[in-house]
């Protein structure tokens, strides 16, 4: 029997407290893998939908398809990180197994990483294969290694986040929050300087660019394979983290709204 | 120290108050029964007692820790059943073990060696590998409940835990409870089955519409209730006999269950002499006569305003 009495505050009882969170949410996320990422709509939306935007847009534009691979490997994050959660909760309220994790002696927030950490491994495995197309099909280079690694670690994080966050809306039907959150998502991939740079869109959109953060995982995607960039890449670090914590706390507040 | 503790719990979704003004306290050890009809507010006490939802006024505390302030502390020693068996079909009754242990902050040595043994209390162990998709309705009931016990907590709460069960599932499910009651473990039970409430629960509370009408051991909710039964039968019987006994002398109301009635009364000596009456005045023999003592079935329908319909109006399942 474990003990009942989380209150004492000592240094110990706070390193306890932290591994048994962090453990709760790792087994959750490992039953998030087990579970779902296999599941039909996860597939198309993960994967089978970034590659045919990018397909679309490497014969629109007529461009080297070497040169799109930063973009196409910021919309596959983009779409496979946030696309666990919005299937899986949806599908684990109508089953109730949501009502475990909801009761089980764990914070909200550990709930809500747990989650988001099964979209964030998920969607770094998928961007690997628009990594090594890259690399052996077009001989893309790389000019800096270690930053992309950063840069697909966070910019993956946010968007598994920003899923997670869409899915404490409370319904039993997975369309509901797939679509609500494409009305997000899709827009994201014009005005971010995917495919078209940002000094290219009209003044309004190059504004809302500011707001989005594809924005910011992009430029510093494209930093890491190019060398040059929209902003500096310690300032896209800072974005995106800001953006994980308003996602990360939104999302907590959320699901702790929704459980009337 | 109370291990439930509940004051003044007040729960509105909308316009519709689905508990109201509840107030009880369970003592640590103790085997306490919601009983009540559909949709009288049994599930949602469990969902504010777990911390799932919230009240909308009053409090709650488990063991001392306010649900809603202390709530992970308040969570630990909690095991919970919930109405609907919520396994994970995609893993295995195993995966499923583990995963709860790993919920709940279970020591990895102590993991497997609880899961192992759980699995096989509830004779699912020869099943752990295989996934939960393919389970039957009762092994899918007793995993739930194994993996509610996979903490060894000292409260459990288990809503509905039998109904519509088969036999097998059924008598293994009151089995371990059994012994976990007599292991000491402090049980919190919701049931709309007035048999299982009056085997099982030290004490019940009756509850209709969100209001609780009673709370009290299942004798004394009995010896509330004046009225015994005669339940008689003749040699042959026929839907119109039903009219005439209910009209004998101090018969307060007759129901026909099968081929017997059953006579409510507060004076069963007089109901004895009128049915043999009425037998002789028809011809009919009287095959049987017994007398019983209320049953809780009586106290809830005077409490709850049930009407008796036909036979029962409590659903043995
Ligand atoms: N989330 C909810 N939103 C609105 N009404 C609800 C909700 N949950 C329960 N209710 C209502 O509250 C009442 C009590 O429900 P419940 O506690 O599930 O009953 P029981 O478990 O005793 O059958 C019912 O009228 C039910 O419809
Ligand atoms: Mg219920």
């Amino acid at each position: 029997m474990q003990s009942t009495d989380d209150k004492t505050g000592g240094p110990e009882q706070w390193f306890t407290r932290i591994t048994r969170e962090l453990s709760a949410a790792w087994a959750i996320s490992r039953k998030d893998m087990i579970t779902y990422y296999i599941k039909p709509n996860i597939i198309v939306m993960g994967i089978l939908f970034p590659f045919f935007m990018f397909l679309a847009f490497a014969i629109g534009k007529n461009a080297p398809p070497g040169t799109l691979i930063p973009g196409l490997i910021a919309i596959t994050l983009l779409f496979s990180a946030s696309s666990i959660e919005p299937v899986s909760i949806p599908i684990e309220r109508r089953v109730k197994t949501f009502d475990r994790l909801l009761s089980a002696p764990i914070s909200l927030h550990s709930l809500v990483f747990g989650e988001s950490l099964s979209g964030f491994l998920y969607s770094l495995g998928i961007a690997c294969f628009p990594l090594i197309a890259g690399i052996i099909l077009f001989a893309t280079p790389i000019e800096h290694a270690p930053v992309l690694v950063i840069a697909m670690a966070l910019t993956a994080f946010c968007f598994a986040t920003l899923g997670t966050l869409f899915a404490a809306y409370p319904t039993e039907n997975v369309g509901e929050v797939m679509s609500m959150l494409n009305t997000v998502r899709l827009p994201l991939i014009f005005i971010s300087g995917v495919f078209i740079p940002i000094s290219e869109i009209p003044q309004i959109g190059q504004d809302i660019a500011l707001f989005s953060p594809l924005t910011y995982g992009n430029d510093m995607i494209t930093y890491a394979y190019t060398g040059t960039s929209l902003f500096s890449p310690l300032l896209d670090i800072l974005a995106l983290l800001i953006f994980i914590l308003i996602f990360q706390f939104v999302a907590n507040r959320l699901y702790k709204k929704f459980n009337e | 120290m109370h291990a439930i503790e509940v004051s003044h719990l007040t729960k509105r979704f909308g316009t519709l108050t689905a508990l109201n003004d509840v107030n009880f306290s369970v003592d640590v050890g103790e085997t306490f029964g919601f009983l009540g009809p559909n949709g009288a507010g049994k599930t949602t006490t469990i969902r504010i007692l777990t911390g799932i939802s919230y009240p909308t006024t009053g409090t709650a505390t488990i063991f001392g820790h306010d649900i809603g302030r202390d709530t992970i502390a308040a969570r630990q020693s909690m095991g919970i059943v919930s109405e609907t068996s919520n396994v994970y079909d995609d893993l295995t009754a195993w995966q499923n073990m583990i995963f709860s242990a790993e919920l709940y902050h279970v020591r990895r040595d102590i993991r497997e060696k609880k899961a192992t043994e759980l699995l096989t209390t509830f004779d699912l162990y020869e099943r752990r590998d295989d996934k939960v998709h393919g389970f039957s309705k009762g092994m899918k009931r007793r995993l739930t409940i194994a993996m509610g016990l996979v903490n060894s907590p000292l409260l459990l709460f288990l809503d509905e835990p039998t109904s519509g069960l088969d036999v097998q599932s059924n008598l293994i499910i009151r089995d371990v409870i059994t012994g976990l009651i007599h292991e000491g473990v402090t049980v919190f039970l919701t049931t709309h089955n007035i048999e299982e409430a009056n085997l099982m629960c030290d004490r019940v509370a009756i509850i209709n519409r969100g209001t609780v009408a009673a709370i009290d051991a299942p004798e004394r909710l009995k010896k509330t209730i004046q009225s015994v039964q005669s339940v008689v039968s003749f040699d042959h019987s026929s839907a119109d006999q039903l009219a005439d006994v209910s009209r004998l002398p101090m018969v307060n109301d007759a129901l026909k269950e099968g081929d017997k009635f059953r006579l409510y009364t507060e004076d069963p000596a007089t109901v004895i002499e009128s049915v043999m009456e009425y037998a002789r005045s028809g011809n009919l023999r009287v095959i049987s006569i017994s007398t019983l003592g209320p049953s809780l079935e009586d106290v809830f329908i005077k409490l709850t305003g049930l009407q008796r319909t036909g036979g029962m109006v409590h659903a043995i399942d």
